[in-house]
């Protein structure tokens, strides 16, 4: 006889009830020893909004991640970063709700934004606090790179905030659109600065089509003083912009609390 | 005629698959990876079918199961798209297996220093070889001439004849080039023909 037929038959007369008996033994104890290392569940989906196609996923804590598909290897990369850390399901129904939310605050509902966020994804711990301080900034408000990094305690790191803001894996509901640069230009942004420009006019910033700075009617707040001035005001040329925030104009400066300069005369 | 039953083993003509063809052309789908208790399911059985073959004991291969399920969730997120499934899992399997024989060896040196006592396991596996009466005698010489084969060509054998993978497949589970994957396998076929 050939060896591989004989080689096939020591093969097919292993005791097949001993395999499903050791299955049976050992399934319940893998299922438990599964369930301690488990990762937690996340529902994904893609939906679209008028601010373009976002890959959403959702965990119990709130939302994970809010990713702009400009191609679709995006989404392939997304996806694996996202299985690192949540076993994915997909589920169209539960992430629709954030494509409403989303479009709602794009025509100027201050408080459409209900999910939490889930920082999960952020490993970095520095990158985690960068995002974690934006939610003091408010609808309405801008800081810039620098001054972020100062509300941090570390003012000259803005190139980290920037790498910070580049890795948000939640735009829009962690407001990173509100960070620019100190001088005024708006800056870079994941999705595009179109998409940039759309979000801060939503906001109430009457920014142009192809803009590449805030415009002129937008007040300079000073966080300690809570005093706001024009940008060419000396004042703010002493203190240094890092320290700045910038406001749409002089009426949410003063909503937030904020009294016009006596030297400028913004009001 | 292989291949159609290696696909129907792998159970990819149920009814569920067709649904699941339909409601894919219907929808545009994530690229997700199967969820993981889904590739459980399909695979438990010959992963469990193969750690038996190679480890002496049940228990041993109950206890090599768990360990490389878990791994494999672990690992899980790393797998890419498009990579295949069944010679991954393979892998991890064959190398769990290989450390737990290489530290078995070096613990077996140890606690006996005696050249003339018989390690412990090796008493478990005559036993264990010489449990199934009802087979034919044949089956289980064998069974003992492959036992004794070194572990790379062993390895190789098994997944050739008993897993039924390609020569790429083996070689990737076994971490070897195709060509050294197939010579270990004939070598393997030799050695068992000469001693048969």
């Amino acid at each position: 006889m050939k060896m591989e037929t004989l080689i096939g038959a020591a093969a097919i007369d292993s005791p097949e009830e001993v395999i499903q008996g050791l299955l049976l033994r050992s399934s319940a104890k893998l299922d438990k020893a599964l369930e301690r290392v488990r990762r937690p569940q996340a529902a994904v989906g893609v939906v679209k909004s008028k601010i373009g196609d976002l890959l959403v996923a959702l965990s119990a804590r709130g939302i994970v991640l809010n990713h702009y598909i400009e191609q679709s290897s995006d989404v392939a990369a997304a996806l694996s970063k996202l299985r690192l850390q949540f076993d994915p399901v997909e589920d169209r129904t539960v992430v629709t709700a954030v494509g409403e939310e989303v479009d709602r605050y794009l025509t100027g509902a201050a408080n459409a934004l209900r999910h939490h966020v889930d920082l999960t994804l952020v490993g970095n711990p520095f990158q985690k606090k960068v995002l974690d301080k934006l939610e003091a900034v408010p609808r309405g408000a801008l800081i810039s790179y620098q001054g972020l990094g100062a509300a941090i305690g570390s003012a000259s790191s803005a190139r980290a905030v920037g790498n910070a803001l580049h890795n948000n894996p939640v735009p829009i509901y962690v407001p990173c659109h509100r960070v620019i640069a100190s001088d005024g230009r708006i800056g870079g942004y994941g999705g595009g600065p179109g998409r940039k420009r759309q979000l801060l006019r939503s906001e109430g910033f009457a920014l142009g089509h192809g803009a590449v700075k805030v415009p002129d009617n937008v007040v300079w707040g000073h966080r300690t003083t809570q005093i706001f001035c024009r940008a060419s005001c000396r004042a703010v040329a002493r203190v240094g912009r890092g320290r700045m925030l910038f406001f749409a104009d002089q009426k949410a400066a003063r909503q937030a609390g904020l009294r016009p300069c006596k030297i400028c005369r913004p009001d | 005629m292989e291949t159609w039953q290696r696909l129907i083993k792998r159970q990819d003509f149920s009814h569920s698959f067709f649904c699941g063809v339909l409601r894919d052309m219907a929808q545009p789908k994530l690229p997700l990876p199967l969820p993981f208790e889904e590739i459980m399911q399909r695979h438990r059985r010959e992963i469990m079918r193969y750690l038996l073959r190679l480890s002496s004991n049940p228990e041993d291969a109950a206890d090599l199961f768990q360990e490389t399920w878990l791994r494999a969730y672990r690992a899980y997120p790393r797998l890419e798209a498009e990579d295949s499934v069944r010679p991954w899992l393979y892998t991890i399997a064959s190398n769990l297996w290989r450390n737990r024989a290489r530290d078995s060896a070096r613990r077996a040196r140890v606690i006996v220093p005696d050249e003339k006592a018989v390690p412990a396991a090796d008493l478990i596996a005559k036993d264990h070889r010489v449990d199934h009466e009802t087979e034919g005698y044949a089956a289980v010489h064998l069974r003992e001439l492959i036992a004794d084969l070194p572990g790379k060509q062993q390895q190789a054998l098994h997944l050739r004849y008993f897993a039924g993978l390609d020569y790429a497949e083996i070689a990737n589970a076994i971490d070897c080039s195709e060509e050294s994957a197939r010579a270990n396998v004939s070598q393997a076929v030799g050695k068992l023909k000469k001693r048969w």
